[in-house]
């Protein structure tokens, strides 16, 4: 699907909902003892864009790690693309991550690869292909992410943007049907953060993927998002579209998205007791 | 104090665990990661062989030379309390072949290859980099863990041979120079002495060693916490641990081989 004759998401509204790509039921998480996820349920349909909120400490971190495999919930169940990962194994298992490309809060490119040999890596271990079209390939994606002719470079001489689209660039080589994406717009100023809100638009556009994004970045969320999760606690506050979140009367929403603190105010008392440990 | 010895305890099982369980996956993807289209890349191993072993040649014989000079001095010197220098070459060759080169290389090894394999793999982990390769689909143990392991069973063993030659050699250049004698007589002696089963007891500690201060290394740098500091705490951990554990097995070796 080209840009211009990409749906409005007025349009998309009005279109029979796709079929779920990711569903998360009634997932329960914890590390050690603490519990981080309460019951946390939700879906997220093919080719949307679906942006997780929540601020610090609200568990969306974790509930992304659990959504790409890398933690096992303590209890309910995660599909992606119709298949349970908690009861695939092996080869099935490897043949799902194939359709799976993760870009990271801080890129997590090698650091003893040039950024063409981190987009190559992929292909080369999981992917039969000649060192020629590994070459070509790594280009291609690299022409997508507005990185053309830097391949040669070491993650370590890459700027916070560059470094993250490089990322980007590994994430999407083999062509994955989803996409994640952990805070985005991290340590990024805003003309660059807004650029990388472009690709990430522009890639679902041309390459037709489910896209979920966990971010804190409220305008980067409103810009990008179809519909928005947020987080708090651990627990789902709603998951809604844009327009939805944007004029919810949820005091806990609408201060997030304002950026307002929920500290409550204590007298100093409460204040002198909290210092000396009692309380 | 008592909680704290149990919880130590629980925690080195839990390691000792951990570490059993990479070598056995390990040597799992050696055996299968062709079959399986996951091969364990002879490129990896050859990179691995080239640090450990290549790289460390000089340091390694310059030690080498030292420890044979040095066995040298004082063999003579001991020897000579009864006049018995002649056969200082029988101590230097049995000592130098069953002990001190495989002790010193695993030393030498642990603190630079060790270490260096922890902060590496401590630093991947906490900049996310094994995280990545897990989402990849590429197990990090095939792709990190395999090659270090075997390019150490290769090159520790591989260098414990080239400090036997260099620290006899040495050896017998002093011992040649200080009693007169010629230098060819010297090695017709040694090799008189030395048996394949001298030169094997050394090699095959050394490759236990090499597994060590594989797993020793492999273990403190997954299992780091924390950032800057984490991989600073894992490095000097997997250094100590793998001296401690190289000299504990070369005495319960030593004691298990001359039964």
């Amino acid at each position: 699907m080209s840009l211009e004759t990409a749906p409005s998401r007025a349009a998309i509204a009005e279109m029979p909902a796709p079929p779920p790509a990711i569903e998360v039921e009634h997932l329960d998480a914890h590390y050690g003892p603490r519990q981080i996820l309460f019951d946390v349920s939700l879906t997220i349909r093919q080719g949307e864009i679906m942006v997780i909120m929540g601020g610090s400490g609200s568990g969306k971190s974790t509930l992304l790690r659990h959504l790409i495999g890398l933690e096992r919930p303590t209890a309910g169940t995660i599909r992606l693309l119709g298949h349970d990962i908690g009861r695939l194994g092996g080869t099935a298992m490897l043949n799902l991550r194939r359709k799976i490309g993760v870009a990271f809060q801080g890129g997590a490119l090698f650091s003893s690869m040039s950024v063409s040999e981190n987009i190559k890596l992929p292909l080369r271990e999981l992917a039969k292909l000649n060192e020629k079209t590994m070459d070509i390939m790594a280009r291609l994606k690299l022409e997508v992410v507005n990185l053309a002719g830097f391949g040669h470079l070491m993650p370590s001489e890459l700027s916070g943007g560059m470094l993250k689209r490089a990322a980007v660039a590994r994430a999407i080589v083999m062509d994955p049907k989803l996409l994640f994406f952990d805070e985005p717009s991290a340590g990024l100023d805003p003309v660059v953060s807004s650029a990388l809100d472009d690709l990430i638009l522009r890639l679902r556009e041309a390459m037709d993927m489910t896209i979920v994004v966990v971010t804190h970045e409220v305008e980067s969320a409103l810009k990008i998002a179809d519909r928005i999760t947020i987080l708090d606690k651990g627990r789902i506050l709603t998951v809604d579209t844009v327009a939805g979140v944007r004029h919810s009367p949820d005091e806990h929403i609408q201060n997030l998205l304002n950026r307002r603190s929920e500290e409550q105010e204590m007298d100093a008392a409460a204040y002198l007791r909290r210092l000396s440990g009692e309380a | 104090m008592v909680e704290n010895i149990g919880r130590g305890a629980v925690r080195s099982l839990d390691e000792i665990g951990y570490a059993a369980a990479l070598l056995i996956e390990s040597l799992y993807w050696v055996a299968v990661g062709h079959r399986l289209r996951q091969p364990v890349r002879a490129g990896a191993v050859i990179v691995q062989m080239m640090q450990i072993g290549v790289h460390a040649l000089p340091i390694a014989t310059l030690l080498s030379a030292t420890i044979g000079i040095m066995l040298a001095i004082q063999s003579l010197y001991s020897l000579g309390l009864f006049g018995a220098e002649s056969f200082a070459h029988i101590g230097i060759a049995l000592s130098v072949t069953r002990e001190f080169s495989p002790l010193i290389m695993g030393i030498l090894i642990a603190g630079r290859s060790g270490s260096s394999l922890s902060a590496r793999l401590s630093t991947m982990s906490i900049s996310q980099e094994v995280d990545a390769l897990r989402v990849i689909g590429i197990n990090p143990v095939r792709f990190l863990v395999a090659p270090a392991l075997i390019g150490m069973v290769i090159m520790v063993p591989a260098l414990t041979m080239w400090s036997n030659l260099v620290a006899l050699g040495a050896s017998g250049l002093y011992v040649a120079g200080a009693l007169q004698i010629s230098l060819a007589a010297y090695f017709d002696g040694v090799i008189e002495v030395l048996a394949t089963n001298d030169l094997m007891h050394g090699l095959g500690k050394s490759a236990l060693f090499a597994v060590l201060i594989a797993l020793i290394g492999v273990v403190n740098g997954s299992l780091v916490r924390g950032g800057a500091e984490g991989v600073g705490s894992a490095t000097t951990k997997s250094v100590v641990q793998s001296i401690s554990a190289i000299v504990i097995t070369d005495m319960v070796f030593a004691f298990i081989a001359t039964r």
